[in-house]
Formats: C-alpha cells, sequence, structure tokens
C-alpha cells in the first residue's frame, strides 16, 4: 500500500499537509522552513490542494490569520523558524487559550545574534509555557507522521490545542530519506474531518477571548492545564491507532535505545539522537554499558514516563542543544526538567548536562564518546566532578 | 499514569475559554459600566450636527448611537476620550467638565 519516496523533512511535511487536506495556510518566508511553503504554494497553484494560500505579512500576520481562520473552523497549517517565531510570541497563548488546533512547523534555527541559519531548538523551547503541544522529529518518516498525528491529538475533542510539529533545521529539513507515504484512504480513516465546539458563526455569534476580572483566572487556567492534561491518554491513543493503520509503531513519549543493561544513558531530543545511536553501537562493541533515552513530546512533558525510565540508571547526560543563559544549574532548558520529574523518584541518577550541537553544528561521534567517557567516570565514582561541560571547549 | 488533572468546584466554573454567546449588536455589559470614568463629557450641539456620522464610526467603544434620527451619546458607557469631539468635521462636539452637571458621574455617591 502507498509509495516511497525520498524526501527532505519539509518535502515531507508538504506532503502530510496535502494529505490532510488543510484549508488555510499562511507563509512568510525565513529560512530553513521557508521551503515547505514553496512546495505548498505550487501544489495549491497545481489544483493538487485546495487551500487558501495566504501571504501574510510578518509572522505575528501568519499566526493571527491562522487563529481567525481555526476559529472560524478550517484546518489551518503555518510555519517558521527561529527568530520568525519568536516574532510571533504574542499570539501563541491566545491560540492555545482560545482551544485553536493551529499546526505550526517549526523548522528549528539558532535565534540571532547574529545571523546563524544552523539549528538549535532554543526558538521552540523558548514557547514551552503556551499551552501548545510541542514535540521533535528525527527523520522525515518521523516528520511526515508527526504532521498527521500531531492534527488528530491538537484536533481531538478533549484536547483543541495547537501544536508545534518540530524538526532540525537543515539536518532533517533540508536533508532528505526515505518516506513512506500512505494511501489518501488511510489518512482519511486516521484523521476525521476538524470539527469545532464554538466556531466563529454569522448565524450563531460568540465572543471568543473576552475581558475578565482577575477572580474568573484561577479556574480559566485550571482549564486549560486540564485540556494539556488531557492530551496524554489522547497521545497514547492516537500513537496506537497510528500504528495498527500505518504500521508504525511508535512509542508515544520515551524512545529507549540499548537500554536494557545500561549503567549510564544519553538523553537526547531531536536530529542528534541519530548520531548518538551510532555512537552507542561503537561503544557497545567496546563494552562500555550505555543506552539512549529520546524524549518525543517536550509537551505534555511525560514525568511518569520518564521518572520510571531514568532511575534504572547511574548517570543521565543530557544533551542540550538550546540556550537558557543563567538557567538553574547552569545548563540547558531540558536538565531543569529533566531534574525535577526526577524529584519525587526514590532512586536517582547522577545528571550532567552537556551543551552540544550548539550554533547548529553536529554534534561528533567523538562528541558522544567524550560523553560516554564523563558519565563513565560519574557513575562509577558516584560524584558530579561538573553540572556542565561545553562540547569541543574541554579537554 | 497518574493524571494531573486538577479538580475545579463546581460553582467556581467558567465557560471554556470564556467564550459566550455574543450579545446582540448595541447589547449592554452591566459587569463592566465605564460611564464613570468619564471627566469631560461630549455634548453635541444639535444646530451644527450635520448627521455625518463621524462620530459614531470613530468612537471606539460604541458609546455614540443614532436613536429618533439625532446623534445620542451612551452615557452609561462613554468613557470621554474626546475622539468624537476630535473627529467631528463642523466642531458640533464640545467637551464640558462633568463638574459642570447636576447629574455629573463625579458627583455620584453610587457610581452606576
Amino acid at each position: 500500500m502507498g509509495t516511497k519516496k525520498f524526501l527532505t523533512g519539509l518535502g515531507a511535511t508538504a506532503t502530510a499537509v496535502k494529505m490532510a487536506d488543510v484549508d488555510v495556510i499562511t507563509s512568510f518566508p525565513i529560512r530553513p522552513y521557508t521551503g515547505v511553503m514553496m512546495i505548498l504554494s505550487q501544489m495549491v497553484a497545481n489544483g493538487e490542494l485546495d487551500a487558501e494560500f495566504v501571504h501574510a505579512d510578518g509572522e505575528h500576520a501568519q499566526l493571527s490569520i491562522c487563529h481567525g481562520a481555526s476559529a472560524a473552523g478550517a484546518r489551518t497549517f503555518t510555519g517558521s523558524s527561529g527568530v520568525g517565531v519568536t516574532y510571533a510570541f504574542e499570539t501563541y497563548s491566545p491560540i492555545s487559550g482560545g482551544r485553536c488546533p493551529v499546526q505550526m512547523l517549526i523548522a528549528d534555527r539558532t535565534l540571532d545574534p547574529p545571523g546563524d541559519f544552523g539549528s538549535e531548538h532554543t526558538d521552540a523551547l523558548g514557547c514551552r509555557d503556551q499551552g501548545w503541544i510541542m514535540g521533535w522529529a528525527e527523520t522525515p518518516q518521523e516528520v511526515f507522521d508527526n504532521t498527521l498525528i500531531y492534527y488528530r491529538i491538537g484536533e481531538d475533542p478533549r484536547v483543541r490545542l495547537p501544536q508545534f510539529n518540530c524538526h532540525d533545521g537543515y539536518f532533517v529539513s533540508h536533508i532528505p530519506g526515505e518516506v513512506a507515504i500512505p494511501e489518501q484512504s488511510q489518512v482519511d480513516e486516521f484523521l476525521p474531518p476538524y470539527q469545532p465546539v464554538h466556531p466563529l458563526d454569522p448565524q450563531n455569534p460568540v465572543g471568543h477571548g473576552p475581558q475578565i476580572f482577575p477572580d474568573q483566572g484561577p479556574a480559566l487556567e485550571a482549564m486549560r492545564h486540564n485540556a494539556m492534561m488531557a492530551a496524554m491518554p489522547v497521545i497514547e491513543e492516537a500513537i496506537d491507532d497510528f500504528g495498527r493503520i500505518f504500521g508504525r509503531k511508535y512509542v508515544p513519549f520515551v524512545e529507549e535505545f540499548m537500554t536494557d543493561d545500561a549503567d549510564f544513558a544519553f538523553f537526547i531530543n531531536g536530529a542528534h539522537a541519530h548520531t548518538a545511536r551510532y555512537a552507542i553501537k561503537h561503544l557497545r562493541e567496546k563494552g562500555v554499558k550505555v543506552g539512549l533515552v529520546k524524549i518525543r513530546f517536550i509537551r505534555p512533558w511525560p514525568t511518569d514516563a520518564l521518572q520510571e525510565n531514568l532511575s534504572k540508571f547511574k548517570a543521565v547526560g543530557v544533551i542540550e542543544t538550546n540556550s537558557s543563559f543563567g538557567v538553574a544549574r547552569g545548563g540547558g532548558i531540558l536538565t531543569a526538567e529533566v531534574c525535577a520529574s526526577l524529584y519525587d523518584a526514590a532512586q536517582k541518577p547522577l545528571i550532567a548536562s552537556f551543551m552540544g550541537g550548539l550554533g547548529g553544528e553536529p554534534i561528533t561521534l567523538n562528541e558522544f564518546f567524550f560523553i560516554a567517557e564523563k558519565l563513565n567516570k560519574i557513575a562509577e565514582s558516584g560524584k558530579i566532578e561538573k553540572p556542565v561541560y561545553w562540547l569541543g571547549f574541554e579537554e | 499514569m497518574k493524571s494531573y488533572k486538577v479538580e475545579i468546584p463546581e460553582e467556581k466554573l467558567l465557560p471554556e475559554a470564556g467564550i459566550v454567546k455574543a450579545p446582540p449588536p448595541n447589547g449592554e455589559q452591566e459587569g463592566m459600566i465605564t460611564g464613570c470614568w468619564r471627566v469631560l463629557r461630549p455634548v453635541i450641539d444639535r444646530e451644527k450636527c450635520t448627521m455625518c456620522r463621524s462620530c459614531w464610526i470613530f468612537c471606539p467603544d460604541q458609546a455614540i448611537q443614532i436613536a429618533e434620527e439625532k446623534m445620542s451619546i451612551k452615557l452609561k458607557y462613554c468613557k470621554g476620550c474626546g475622539i468624537c469631539a476630535n473627529i467631528c468635521p463642523v466642531g458640533a462636539i464640545e467637551r464640558v467638565p462633568e463638574l459642570d452637571f447636576e447629574d455629573g458621574v463625579v458627583r455620584l455617591e453610587k457610581l452606576f
């Protein structure tokens, strides 16, 4: 069933967006995500995709147009990278609080200054508090699949939240890989049409986002929190159903590789997991007991699954391809959340951060070997020499 | 999987996302009466007024209506911003201190 194509992450996104029969697409150019809009605009022009293609006059406008369209009942798609993502920042909370399941592709790009097209996750991670579902794809196949899965999760009547469909700029967005493209009937079975609950409708007017008094705030925030919590079982259902229909069975939240008898593990998000697996295979051949733990959803963060998975290691190295200058413990964003996840665990691994891939540099096999060496020392000695290492600057 | 859902007491529940049925056009909102914010009241000179409706279009609060073929200001909601006076092409609107009126909002003991 279906065909196989060699597609970049952007090509895979566009193909999935077409098969999801999106209604409104808003575009504004910024590298590296911009290629997806080139492909989608051609599809619309050729009549392959019946959608409103709007040239917004900026990323803020892209999101605002999607907000309105989604509130009226359209399935919407937009995207950006780097400072484009931060330019639209004001819109993220209104869209998630308004329960509009907009999907936004974020092909990561380092934030300015200066101009750097390489991939860092800070652009997307900086928006993690805005109430959007968020996760990374590692390969063009995963990008294709996530596009469909995220619409399914976000549009579920129990959830109705927007989604950041993230993948590393260039490493995933521009390097092609094999993508199995399903039949349209399979997509239609997995992804039903979007049914909004309170659409903007002239026949039945409603007011979205009214002014409130502070005493109404707690309940509204709690309801938003519950919507995000409701996403967790929906994610499991969606991944399960995806496996049944398309034959690719993903683990919903936390993917493990060679962790069975591992003393320590690399904790990672995104494309560098690809290199990490090669490094682990090499290290295992040398008798080093190391494994990989890859997180698939940053929001909702799988606290319990992580607590369960990470507790068994003596040491965990969190690989950070992001920056949050002045963050607790001096590493990156993920370490703070990993530490919080383990706070209530009976058994906690020793944790160190490894700042890697910053600026869009690849994380090399040698750098992974370095991380393994440090974690090995931590696991054996039971002591953390340094909580944070910056790869490439250490001896 | 533990549920991190929060229990919200029934009496505190609100419509989801604060979404409510829209009031009819020119409907009133008793919870947000803003006329008491006013310090300068717009007064329309009927002789000069040409019924051009500029004040009606520009009022940011829809506090100007057309009642019985005259431009009429809803004093319950007019905040006294003065945009109408500023925009009137014939200068038919004057901004008069609330203190000058018997029923001036600054004189009220109980604000609406």
